[in-house]
């Protein structure tokens, strides 16, 4: 019997299947899960015959394998991607929250500059059409705020990017392809 | 050293070959490779089959099970489904067709100068 893959080679096989299962986050989680442990052990086997490096070497290209495996996954034409969207629309929260939330500051710090033991109640009517308005509670120049979302309008604007950034519209079954399924179907 | 063969030739008859192979006897996927260079298919890769594999499977044409192995982790074995063996009947029957055109063709002697149009 060949002997067990040294440790060197596991590891260089974990980080094989590690890089894959990074490039496959667009499958379905248990099909990648299923892809996985099949190359996990594929890889495990060759290594006692032929050595990891070897057997590492005719896997091939990660990146490539990954995309034969999506294009077996969802066939060869372009497809959808989540984790686009995903990071489109994370990048967009992100940097709003920010952006807004800098703008919520300045305006109270502003007007504490101007009333430094400012004590009251200050709205100010926030970014038209993407955030709500903001309500200030100043006792003593310390200030606190309330308001200040996202309106309809910035979600109806996210939920676009994320269809946009993704290419969502792809999930939607083709005419063509629900034509060729109705014709294999009556094939079959 | 082994003859090469064209990877896009390849490619195009690896699901036959692989529905053909696993007709016979079902293995798991660094097995079919095997059995693959066996038969003299020496250049086809382990990067190239699994992800053949597991197209046929989704397609339907084959269908895989795990088996437990005293060596490793449960090693997943195919096998075709029915459509699989349709599909391995009709693609059969179109490459063997090709294949006899193709060759017909191929095997006449070459001239040394090509023939004037008529």
């Amino acid at each position: 019997m060949a002997p067990s893959p040294s440790w060197v080679d596991r590891l260089r096989i974990e980080l094989v299947v590690w890089t894959l299962d990074q490039r496959l986050y667009d499958l379905p989680r248990s099909a990648r899960i299923a892809h996985r442990r099949e190359v996990r052990e594929n890889l495990l086997e060759a290594a006692h015959d032929i050595g990891g490096r070897e057997a590492i070497r005719r896997l091939g290209n990660s990146r490539q394998l990954a995309a034969e495996y999506r294009a077996a996954e969802f066939g060869d034409g372009p497809r959808h991607s989540w984790v686009a969207t995903g990071v489109a629309v994370a990048t967009a929260v992100l940097l709003m929250t920010s952006w807004l939330n800098e703008a919520i500051h300045a305006f109270g710090d502003g007007v504490r500059a101007g009333q430094p033991h400012a004590t009251g109640t200050f709205t100010w009517a926030g970014f038209r059409y993407v955030q709500s308005g903001v309500t200030y509670a100043f006792t003593d120049g310390q200030w606190t705020s309330t308001g200040g979302a996202f309106t309809p309008l910035t979600w109806i604007l996210l939920a676009a990017l994320a269809v946009a950034s993704g290419r969502l519209w792809r999930l939607l079954p083709s005419r063509g392809q629900g034509a060729s399924r109705e014709a294999a179907s009556q094939r079959g | 050293m082994p003859p090469t063969h064209d990877p896009q030739l390849l490619k195009g008859v690896l699901s036959l070959l692989l529905l053909q192979l696993l007709a016979e006897r079902e293995s798991y996927g660094y097995e079919v490779v095997q059995r693959l260079h066996a038969i003299g298919l020496t250049d086809v890769l382990e990067g190239t089959v699994y992800p053949a594999l597991a197209r046929l499977e989704r397609e339907g044409r084959l269908a895989a099970h795990l088996v437990p192995s005293t060596a490793g982790p449960a090693r997943k074995y195919y096998l075709p489904t029915a459509a699989g063996y349709d599909a391995l009947a009709a693609g059969a029957a179109q490459w063997l067709s090709l294949t006899t055109l193709v060759h017909g063709v191929l095997s006449r002697p070459v001239p040394t100068s090509p023939s004037k149009g008529s």
